[in-house]
């Protein structure tokens, strides 16, 4: 093993700060291998040490690239791998921890080298636990929020392009881009977040006057942004949507279970709103009020804005 | 066509009873098809009915996996048949080693041209396990597949990403892991489940499968539960709402909250 390398697993996303970050602190050779446009790679080249271009992707998908990647790290065989907890990440992940056959760990919190080990906490089922996990035997595999875009202040070190071709078995015929609204729910100092308790999209109006009042952003629990797509699932808080860690969060007709309540477990307060007042979300705040949503958030708009 | 749905025999971690050391005891959490993995039974289902498919349900994990129920309440989503690996030797096992187990049972049933999963587990929660699936198979895997339907010469694939809808003409073979919301599973009725006793389930030997050896090995150094739990309620009623929200907006102002 190559104790003095970490290898992050770039697929076509300059969003691969985080990635870098947790490689450092591990070993002081940083290698990037890019599945993407060369772009991406150029970018990546202000903040590591070597960066291995796969080529071109034309219309191959970033996981056509996954067994080239599991390629390179198996000859590679770094102290860590890091790849991201997106759906191109996954999969080259995926790719890597069968070569190896190594685990992936994710839901990290602290990333360190000890005794010349990779020894991890991780959040386990759902958050209900937290490990201290040592690596043995090999090389160490993780999944990372690749959270922001790599700076690149600092000068490049060149590309170097290896030539993998991707598997040839899918081709992207069409991208349908999504308007973003450029939602930014971590930087958000006040939540508010609707859940199931909404009987209508058309409803949706009134939690946005109450996150207005609150000078806060929308945000929502699965069932809205996924199932019945009332809100945008950039918004949606839980286990695989957005973890954030507001001053103030406000949920609105969310029963609290495990896997929404994880994604805020680290708000500063927890405000909740449920007519049902066996609602598991009542054990999980700092306070709460127990009626109707309709009746509740009329009023709490009101007060804040000093009309009540 | 052979289509395998790849599922989990799960518990929900929110009935787990979580010690103060940070260990788990999830014996008094009942194990169901986990949450997601309905939507991959019938998307399968309506791949196969478009093509004539076979689509055969496959699990793998600890010896209590395979029940009388756990098999009904698969067969009852639409499958032909199951194949099961249920073997104590998988308790506890990480993602990798159950992918390389399913990737071994896949490459046993043979002639298998799309593996389907559900988005994630209700107990790991990763999305991971397919992907390396995919990897122990040398297939391409896909993740957040809201379509897939047959054409001509192999699928159309749609996929639900961040930058958005991807459209892909996708060989098989392949695996797919869906959206959590990509079709509204069909509930079983009585006829599904009275017809799930009769289909037919193959249970297979860990030990006749080829899977290769974990190389990389984890070790537990410490557990503990995790801080945030703690919070003290403080409830308002709201047969007033004003006047709650009023206390509510008082108290927040005054924790220094707003």
């Amino acid at each position: 093993m190559n104790a003095s390398q970490s290898w992050v697993l770039v697929a076509d996303d300059t969003v691969a700060a985080g990635l870098v970050e947790v490689a450092r602190t591990l070993t002081t050779e940083v290698v990037a291998v890019v599945a993407g446009r060369l772009a991406v790679a150029e970018a990546v080249a202000h903040v590591v040490d070597r960066v291995v271009w796969l080529g071109e992707p034309a219309d191959a998908p970033v996981e056509a690239f996954a067994p080239a990647v599991a390629d390179l790290i198996a000859q590679a065989a770094p102290l860590a791998v890091i790849g991201a907890t997106t759906p191109g990440g996954r999969a080259l992940l995926g790719a890597v921890a069968a070569r190896l056959q190594a685990p992936v760990l994710s839901g990290l919190g602290s990333v360190e080298l000890a005794d010349g080990h990779v020894v991890v906490t991780r959040s386990m089922l759902s958050g209900v636990s937290e490990h201290r996990t040592g690596v043995e035997g090999g090389t160490a595999v993780l999944a990372v929020d690749p959270r922001a875009d790599v700076d690149t202040a600092g000068s490049p070190v060149p590309v170097e392009e290896v030539v993998a071709p991707p598997l040839r078995t899918a081709r992207i015929l069409d991208v349908k881009v999504k308007e973003h609204a450029g939602v930014n729910l971590d930087a958000a100092k006040v939540v508010v977040s609707v859940g199931r308790g909404l009987k209508a999209q058309a409803d949706v109006a009134l939690l946005e006057s109450l996150a207005e009042a609150f000078g806060g952003e929308l945000a929502c629990s699965r069932p809205l942004a996924e199932g019945v797509d009332w809100i945008a699932k950039e918004r949606y808080i839980g286990i695989s949507g957005q973890h954030i860690a507001p001053d103030l969060y406000v949920a609105v007709g969310i029963s609290g279970q495990l896997q929404h309540m994880v994604g805020v477990r680290d708000a500063k307060v927890i405000v909740a709103v449920n007519s049902d007042k066996d609602a598991l979300i009542f054990a999980q705040c700092d306070y709460g009020i127990i009626g109707d949503l309709y009746q509740v958030v009329p009023a709490l708009t009101a007060a804040l804005r000093g009309t009540a | 066509m052979k289509i395998v749905v790849a599922y989990k025999w799960a518990p929900n971690p929110q009935d787990a009873e979580v010690r103060p050391d940070g260990t788990v005891d999830l014996s008094r959490a009942k194990s169901a098809v986990s949450e997601y993995d309905p939507v991959a039974f019938e998307l399968a289902r309506r791949l196969a009915d478009a093509t004539g498919a076979e689509v055969i349900g496959l699990t793998v994990g600890a010896a209590a996996i395979d029940t009388p129920l756990a098999r009904k309440a698969a067969l009852s989503r639409g499958l032909d048949r199951l194949v099961l690996v249920a073997d104590d030797a998988l308790a506890g096992a990480d993602g990798t080693r159950l992918a390389a187990v399913l990737a071994a049972a896949v490459t046993a049933i043979g002639e298998v041209d799309v593996v389907l999963a559900g988005d994630s587990s209700i107990d790991v929660a990763e999305g991971q396990v397919p992907l390396t699936v995919a990897g122990q198979l040398g297939w391409l895997g896909l993740s957040r597949v809201s379509s897939v339907v047959a054409d001509g010469e192999g699928l159309t694939v749609e996929r639900d990403l961040p930058g958005g809808v991807t459209v892909l003409a996708v060989q098989t073979p392949v695996v797919l892991a869906a959206t959590a919301d990509a079709v509204v599973p069909k509930v079983a009725g009585m006829k599904d489940i009275l017809a799930a006793a009769m289909k037919p389930v193959e249970v297979l030997a860990l030990a006749d499968l080829a899977v290769p050896g974990a190389q990389v090995s984890l070790t537990t150094l410490a557990t503990a539960r995790p801080a945030g739990g703690e919070r003290q309620a403080v409830l308002f009623d709201a047969a007033d709402p004003a006047t709650a929200a009023s206390q509510l907006v008082g108290a927040l102002r005054q924790a220094g909250a707003l």
